[in-house]
């Protein structure tokens, strides 16, 4: 049966890793539209005027949300890198006979970006607590406090 | 010989006719590359090289002041809920068996999508600085 060989054996993206990542891509795919979603919402509150645009944004100030901001971040830029192996593997002609390579490729790109970019994000986030809170604010309470005590 | 199917469900690349599916892979590919440069570009600006505790109603204000950062976060909310759309309108159609489902479900996302859509644009476009 010629055709059910050329169905179950075909396929650039046969292989341990790459199907892994074809299911990565599509599960942060799904998540960063719903994000998507929200922001729009959030940022759509700005039309209400200032005090309703930053008391929502009262909300994300905390650091549940930054660890979320940076989850946010790595989804973003390992879709992005991720989406370049991919654009790579279609339109070089030797994509397919490099795939361990460019996965390889990926992840160190990936690894260099997103952990100078998240160490950043947690200094400032400290950096800047101290900074605008009342004094006396410890660093513990910049990790457990919910809602910021500054506007 | 009668050949046996073994996907069931799957998308099928489509015989003749439309080529829709074609310029919907191709624009994923397009549409990808400039949101590389959109959407990392605005994760760095908005969470590295400035803080989201910084954010407030004039910095929104003083950014769109000028109409090339509306445009570009224009660009930016086009271009991903359509990429976005696609995408799930592919995983939606690989996952989904059943017909009436997944219709539905399609249907409910492309009236998603417009909505927030045309939301997302008349925010950008109506805004007008209270302070």
């Amino acid at each position: 049966m010629p055709n059910q060989k050329l169905v179950s054996s075909g396929g650039i993206y046969k292989g341990k890793t790459s199907m892994w990542l074809y299911i990565f891509h599509r599960v942060t795919g799904v998540a960063l539209f719903g994000y998507l979603l929200l922001h729009i919402i959030s940022t759509a509150l700005i039309l209400l005027g200032p005090e309703v645009y930053e008391g929502a944004e009262a909300i994300y100030k905390n650091f549940y949300f930054r660890v979320a901001e940076i989850g946010l971040f790595g989804a973003v830029l390992a879709h992005a890198i991720n989406g370049l192996r991919i654009i790579t593997v279609d339109l070089w002609k030797k994509g397919s006979d490099y795939q361990k390579q460019l996965n390889l490729i990926s992840l160190v790109i990936f690894i260099g970006v997103f952990v100078p970019s998240s160490y950043r994000m947690v200094v400032s986030y400290f950096d800047l607590c101290l900074e605008k809170s009342s004094p006396g604010t410890t660093v513990t309470d910049c990790i457990i406090r919910p809602i910021p005590d500054w506007k | 010989m009668k050949t046996q199917r073994t996907d069931w469900g799957r998308r099928q690349p489509p015989l003749a006719g439309s080529s829709f599916e074609l310029y919907a892979w191709f624009f994923m590919r397009v549409s990808g590359l400039l949101l590389v440069l959109l959407a990392v570009g605005h994760m760095f600006i908005m969470h590295v090289f400035n803080d989201t505790l910084n954010l407030d109603y004039e910095f929104v204000a003083a950014r769109w002041d000028t109409p090339y950062w509306r445009a570009f976060d224009w660009l930016l909310l086009a271009l991903s809920l359509l990429h976005g759309t696609n995408g799930l309108r592919v995983v939606l159609h690989d996952n989904i068996s059943d017909t009436t489902v997944r219709k539905l479900s399609l249907s409910a996302l492309y009236v998603t999508s417009l909505g927030f859509f045309v939301l997302g644009t008349y925010v950008i476009v109506a805004f007008v600085s209270k302070v």
